[in-house]
């Protein structure tokens, strides 16, 4: 009797072994699956649930606080999500809290993610949670496709570029050229020189400037010097004056032009007798003709007078002191270049 | 002609085990239930098998981790193996694999127990008695199989599970809260009910088929051999066609 009461024991405790794993496991996933405990629903729409089912987790801030209980479509544009949430979440979740659906890892299930929203009042049962578009493995996918035939083609420029470096003789003349690093250090040195110049000079500049703003020097008195800008202001005011006695001159010889224009177009005027009569140019000609055949009589008569017995003495007396004269004026620079 | 008498072999037997299956459940409903009896088979059936069942389960979920480690860190989800190795033990290898160890140990037994006790007469001698002999020996053996097997495969599991988190600790260091919030973080009644479900189907076969055939065993001696060996091989079989029939309704189900 009492093997078979050990033995009652045994299975009992046997049975009881199993049924307590059993209630257990379901235990642990119906709490998983907030089935047990005081909870909450919220809602949420999406375009696209991604793939999210029911018995999904629900994060907020990156804790897990709930589960997806239900999803359904509610017109042809919106899908409504139902959310579990525990109860004590209930003060932090606010109603401007956003939702999104994410994945939990790369490969892992999908998940919501409720972000904190800014202060304002804690949510009550039922409420729809705004939703935001999360980044979908798709898009991913799709940017990255992008990225990969950015990336190809940059290789394959790349690629040319070094094929050209690679084929480039002048190039590789140029590098295997020992006197350049040389010249690059001559040249370095030049410019080290220039710069050092051009650092003189601006200490110069800089001299310069400051004298011209202390208004020395021409140029200073000329943009500082008060005495001299009045002196250039009356200049200005006299050379104001000289235009207007010019332009009263030009108006004043246009109009003589004028005249004369006027009396020439109507024949009037010595100008008109002078430039445009014909009879009066045939008696100048006749009277510059006469008065060259004048001249040349009067040269033969002259001519004649030279070689007369009263005036011949006269003429060679006069050849005598112009020939001592010129003797007196080149012995006088002979001594003056003389040793 | 041979596959003539196979096909004739398989009918037969066929409908032999489908009029066995009626009569068991035509005396299941009869009055007197052999209470008794039906607690020492479920002594026998499962507390018995709980020490060889334990151990396959914990080198199972043990072998089964090490065995996963590689492929998993190749695939660089090496954080999901307690989550993997729990889903594979409590879906289906933890039920399967307790059912063809169980049939092993106790669909041989109760074949050869029942054999001998045809060719010894002895079943004879009960209802020259007037005891019913089907009531007392296939009735109770059947459903001590039928309520014993979910036991030890929910025991199976949990042991499995616990081999699987030593598997996971050989060469990693995952805590014991870790590993099984990560187990069970992972699973769905979807994952734990079909399992425990199909479970009572398979103790419920082994049952029957070992009681079948050693309740009609015949040819002395070699026929009880015979009769522990057929209800092993056979119960084998059925365990594996009830398994593809289970993931075939759960998936009509949508409880997959």
């Amino acid at each position: 009797m009492a093997a078979k009461s050990t033995d009652h024991i045994k299975l009992g405790l046997f049975v009881m072994a199993g049924l307590a794993f059993l209630i257990v496991t379901l235990y642990l996933i119906g709490k998983d699956q907030d089935l047990f405990g005081n909870n909450f629903e919220l809602r949420t729409r999406y375009a696209n649930v991604q793939g999210l089912v029911v018995g999904n987790n629900v994060r907020y801030a990156g804790i897990e606080v709930g589960t997806v209980r239900k999803i359904e479509i509610i017109s042809d544009r919106e899908i409504e999500v139902c959310l579990v949430i525990h109860n004590k979440m209930k003060p932090f979740i606010k109603k401007t809290a956003t939702t999104s659906i994410g994945s939990d890892g790369l490969m892992g299930n999908k998940v919501i993610n409720i972000e904190p929203g800014i202060d304002g009042l804690a949510v009550a049962e039922n409420d729809i949670l705004p939703s935001r578009g999360a980044v979908n493995t798709d898009d991913m996918l799709r940017l990255l496709d992008h990225t990969n035939q950015d990336i190809a083609a940059i290789a394959s420029s790349l690629k040319s570029t070094v094929s050209r470096i690679n084929n480039s003789q002048g190039l590789w003349r140029l590098l295997e050229d020992s006197t350049i690093p040389m010249h690059i250090s001559g040249s370095a040195t030049q410019l080290q020189q220039a710069i050092l110049r051009v650092s003189s000079m601006a200490a110069d500049l800089q001299l310069i400037v400051a004298d011209v703003k202390a208004g020395k020097g021409s140029l200073g008195k000329l943009l500082r010097d008060t005495a001299m800008a009045g002196a250039w202001q009356h200049t200005i005011d006299q050379l104001e004056q000289a235009g207007a006695v010019a332009g009263q001159l030009a108006a004043r010889l246009d109009t003589t032009a004028q005249s004369l224009q006027v009396d020439i177009t109507n024949g009037k005027g010595p100008v008109h007798v002078l430039l445009k009569d014909s009879l009066t140019a045939i008696h100048l000609s006749n009277s510059l003709r006469n008065i060259d055949l004048g001249t040349a009589a009067f040269q033969q008569n002259m001519e004649a007078l030279k070689h007369h017995f009263l005036l011949r003495g006269y003429f060679r007396r006069q050849e005598r002191l112009q020939q001592k004269a010129a003797k007196s004026e080149h012995g006088g620079a002979a001594m003056r270049t003389g040793p | 002609m041979f596959a003539r008498e196979s096909t004739t072999r398989l009918l037969s037997e066929t409908g032999g085990l489908s009029a066995f299956t009626g009569r068991f459940f035509r005396n299941l409903f009869k009055p007197r239930f052999e209470a008794a009896e039906f607690v020492r088979q479920c002594l026998l059936i499962g507390y018995k098998s709980l020490p060889l069942i334990g151990l396959t389960a914990f080198i199972m979920g043990l072998v089964l981790t090490m065995q996963l480690r590689p492929s998993m860190i190749e695939y660089g989800v090496a954080s999901q193996l307690p989550a993997m190795v729990g889903i594979a033990i409590i879906r289906e290898i933890g039920p399967v694999i307790t059912a063809l160890i169980f049939a092993g140990k106790i669909g041989s037994s109760i074949g050869a127990e029942l054999g001998s006790m045809k060719v010894t007469e002895q079943i004879d001698a009960m209802e020259v008695s007037g005891t019913n002999p089907f009531k007392y020996l296939v009735v109770t053996r059947v459903l001590a199989c039928l309520f014993m097997l979910p036991v030890l495969v929910l025991l199976g599991d949990a042991i499995s599970l616990y081999g699987s988190y030593i598997g996971v600790n050989i060469k990693g260091a995952t805590s014991f809260s870790l590993f099984f919030t990560q187990v069970f973080d992972n699973l769905a009644f979807s994952d734990v009910l079909p399992a425990f479900i199909k479970s009572f189907f398979f103790g419920w076969a082994v049952g029957l088929i070992g009681c079948y055939k050693g309740y009609f065993s015949s040819k002395g001696t070699e026929g009880v051999g015979r009769s522990a060996n057929s209800a092993v091989v056979v119960a084998s079989i059925v365990i594996f066609l009830l398994d593809l029939l289970a993931v075939q309704v759960t998936d009509a189900l949508g409880i997959n």
